[in-house]
């Protein structure tokens, strides 16, 4: 279930990037693909999010009561944090052909492994199918508005799609090595500081605090 | 004197630029990134700022951030320290958080704007509150109350402001309350509760109090107190916001008030669940406005000034401002356009202009549309592309057409002008249409804004004719000037307003003045010459989860994928063709 309202997140913003890249393009033709697209994206959206809805509905009590949906911060960026702005129509259409190619991919193993749930396994199926849409499109639009070009952009969206991979992998490390040591931190160096601040607290009664008129004052100072 | 305000890193980032005094252009990230709420380094908002002014970032004498990032620092890591060791999970988040760019301020903004470290300036965030709430009153003398979940460590503070006679400004501010105690995180723990997100629903349970009845005040009175001084404390047990990010109440929270809302889950106030919940809301709505009203009357006795200006996002209750200007004693109550953060940027730059820099006070222009303009040949030459029929008319000509399509229950996507600062939407990028029937409300709701049913709209009137339909105290047309007051429509109208009477028989009016809005004001009269009531329902251009439009270029996709008849920038009328496109064509 987890993992549905992920995959409706990640459709919903992908959406929006889409129908970001309809209000960008100046290509009449692309601009309504784009839309479709994008419509195609916020429905299966609401498909996945519908489908986890129901899951968890189904689900024991138990499981019911520490639900805790995962949902992404608010103003979440989709599409790989793609600069909708600086992209040309040619480097975008690559992007989502590759995009759409994989996720084609993946949904093809999750409809094929959702045997045993066939609500699933429709929704899987009937998102199939646009994906190929979108995987096709893209890649027709690319040939048309890039033709000499069309395959060197889709060499620099594969090596981007890559760096970007890349990117995650070392920032998740990254943030998981900074988390084992913070946390030692927390626990070693923490704990007389941690004491002070509790008797500290202790002293301090709730109400109103007055203000210093000079605290009215400096701008320069950042505390 | 050029100075930049720049608001960040919580929710709802903003540039503004005030040049010689006066504010020339502010605008929210989020409505130039299209991520709704949209909290990164507002650079976009920046980079457009400078550029409609024709700046170059040498030209600015200072850039001013709305808040003092090492006080804040101190408080998250305070606040880690008193809750340890439960604080555990939390603490390596905070810190990578804050430590990862939201301390270093400075820096970032010298080398991203290219400016030096010495002209980049610090206002405190109740500070940038204040200023944003009294340097754009109108008025020369105010108490000041400024509430929201948290800045550095105030969440609530008073003083007052006074425009000298030698030309220069004040802002004191006399005391504070301070985190964790706070009354916008204790709204925020009951939209949480009630499966709204924070930050984004709070509007949602102001909503959602009116089906509900207040009986569980007694039970909120033990989550939050009076103290001896007048101030407030919360009983800490009930929460854990404090302590962890995790979620914002506890588990004794849950055990007062019952399990908690799936935010998945419809709310239905047929069933006991879902009139627990509305209680709930009304609850907290109750005692909000109880405590702000008790702190709002002793703020008056103290200060026997007339006027109050009010900030922060606490501001944005409707319900809750209403009942300050009616039992407060205040005469007027003022409310910017944009009281929460995203208003701090402007905050931040006139605090600096009037106080850091002493330069003498400046009457304000007295609206909210600081944004960017639309271009309605734009609208035309999308709309003949794919096809869809265009009018371009005189602008009489075009209200007229406009007030026959109101008038016939069609609902227009209205685009006028600059852009609004702050989150309502004024007059300038709105969906209009009829108030009369309760269908147009579900209609909206359905078709357009894909929401929840119980949730209001908002109607625009000429202040002329307000009071007519609408119950407005003394200051009420002020209040309803930007949308911040909810008020009772009059029994007589009620029938022949019902899609923007609440439930509750309230409306939060915008009581609109002809030199606001020029053409909605002209559209008004035209309606209002057709039907008879010169009311229209106005709510904000965009659907759900997505940012105000900006550029007709978002209208326009927001109009394709919704069922908004008529889209109208400036002077160009578009309407969807008879045949809409099926998907089988656009896709050959």
């Amino acid at each position: 279930m987890q993992k549905l309202l992920r995959f409706s997140e990640t459709e919903i913003d992908g959406g929006r990037d889409i129908l970001r890249a309809a209000e960008l393009t100046s290509d009449p033709l692309l601009r309504r693909l784009y839309l479709e697209h994008a419509i195609d994206e916020f429905r299966h959206g609401l498909m996945f999010r519908q489908r986890a809805f129901s899951v968890l509905r189904e689900l024991p009590p138990r499981s019911n009561r520490t639900f805790q949906p995962d949902l992404p911060a608010s103003g979440g960026h989709g599409l790989d944090d793609l600069q909708l702005d600086k992209e040309s129509d040619g480097s975008l259409l690559a992007f989502l052909h590759l995009s759409e190619k994989a996720a084609a991919s993946r949904f093809t193993i999750y409809r094929d492994v959702m045997q045993h749930d066939p609500p699933t396994q429709a929704i899987f199926a009937e998102i199939l199918n646009d994906e190929r849409f979108h995987m096709n499109y893209t890649l027709t639009h690319l040939v048309r508005v890039a033709p000499e070009r069309h395959r060197r952009h889709l060499w620099r969206a594969r090596l981007s799609r890559l760096w970007k991979g890349y990117l995650r992998l070392a920032t998740a490390l990254a943030s998981v090595i900074g988390t084992l040591i913070l946390t030692l931190q927390y626990f070693i160096v923490l704990p007389p500081f941690a004491w002070l601040a509790k008797r500290a607290k202790r002293k301090e009664s709730p109400g109103w605090f007055p203000i210093a008129s000079e605290r009215n004052g400096s701008l320069r100072r950042q505390y | 004197m050029n100075i930049l305000g720049v608001s960040a890193h919580y929710h709802d980032s903003a540039a503004a630029l005030v040049i010689d005094g006066q504010p020339f252009c502010a605008v929210q990230e989020e409505r130039l990134s299209r991520h709704k709420g949209d909290a990164a380094f507002p650079m976009l908002a920046i980079e457009w700022c400078l550029e409609h002014a024709g700046l170059e970032p040498e030209a600015l004498d200072a850039v001013v951030f709305y808040e003092r990032p090492m006080l804040k620092f101190d408080r998250i890591l305070t606040c880690a320290l008193r809750a340890f060791p439960h604080s555990w999970g939390t603490f390596p988040k905070a810190m990578k958080n804050t430590l990862g760019e939201k301390v270093w301020m400075r820096g970032i903004i010298s080398s991203r704007l290219g400016v030096p470290g010495r002209k980049v300036l610090f206002t405190e965030h109740h500070q940038s509150h204040a200023a944003a709430t009294f340097l754009t009153a109108p008025t020369s003398r105010a108490a000041i109350l400024t509430a929201d979940g948290v800045g550095e460590w105030a969440t609530l503070s008073v003083g007052r402001g006074e425009q000298n006679t030698n030309g220069g400004t004040e802002i004191n501010l006399l005391r504070e309350i301070r985190f964790p105690h706070s009354l916008g995180m204790l709204y925020s723990t009951f939209t949480a509760y009630l499966g709204f997100r924070v930050n984004e629903g709070e509007y949602k349970v102001m909503g959602l109090a009116a089906y509900g009845r207040p009986t569980m005040t007694d039970k909120v009175h033990q989550l939050i107190q009076r103290t001896s001084d007048g101030a407030f404390s919360l009983n800490l047990d009930y929460f854990e916001y404090h302590t962890t990010a995790r979620r914002s109440y506890s588990d004794r929270f849950i055990e007062l008030f019952g399990p908690p809302r799936d935010p998945y889950a419809p709310i239905d106030l047929e069933t006991a669940d879902g009139s627990r919940f509305a209680d709930c809301a009304a609850s907290v709505q109750q005692v909000l406005g109880d405590t702000l009203v008790e702190m709002t009357q002793a703020l008056h006795q103290e200060t026997a000034l007339p006027d109050l200006c009010l900030g922060g996002g606490v501001a944005l209750n409707g319900v809750a401002n209403a009942r300050i200007l009616a039992e407060s004693g205040f005469e007027r109550l003022f409310v910017p356009p944009a009281p929460g953060d995203a208003g701090c940027a402007l905050g931040a730059a006139l605090y600096a202009d009037r106080i850091h820099f002493g330069n003498p006070h400046r009457d304000m222009p007295d609206h909210p549309f600081w944004g960017p303009s639309i271009d309605g040949e734009e609208l035309a030459r999308l709309a003949r592309e794919d096809g869809h029929p265009v009018d371009q008319l005189d602008d009489d000509l075009l209200i007229d057409q406009i007030a026959d399509d109101l008038a016939a229950g069609r609902i227009v996507g209205w685009m006028d002008g600059a852009l609004e600062f702050g989150p309502r939407a004024l007059g300038h990028r709105s969906i209009l249409a009829a108030p009369h029937a309760i269908e147009i409300r579900d209609q909206l709701n359905r078709e357009i804004k894909f929401r929840e049913e119980f949730r209001p709209f908002a109607p625009v009137a000429p202040v002329e004719a307000a009071d007519k339909y609408f119950e407005l105290p003394q200051g009420g047309a002020r209040l309803s000037r930007f949308m911040s007051g909810v008020f009772p429509v009059r029994p007589v109208w009620r029938s022949r307003l019902q899609a923007i009477t609440h439930i509750d028989g309230t409306a939060r009016l915008q009581a609109l003045e002809r030199d606001m809005s020029p053409r909605l004001y002209s559209l008004l009269e035209a309606y209002g010459q057709r039907t008879g009531i010169p009311v229209l329902l106005n709510t904000s251009f965009n659907l759900a989860g997505e940012p105000i439009v900006n550029r007709v270029a978002e209208g326009y996709s927001t109009f394709l994928r919704c069922g908004i008849d008529v889209l109208v920038a400036d002077r160009t009328r578009v309407t969807k063709r008879a045949t809409a496109r099926r998907k089988e064509d656009v896709r050959a």
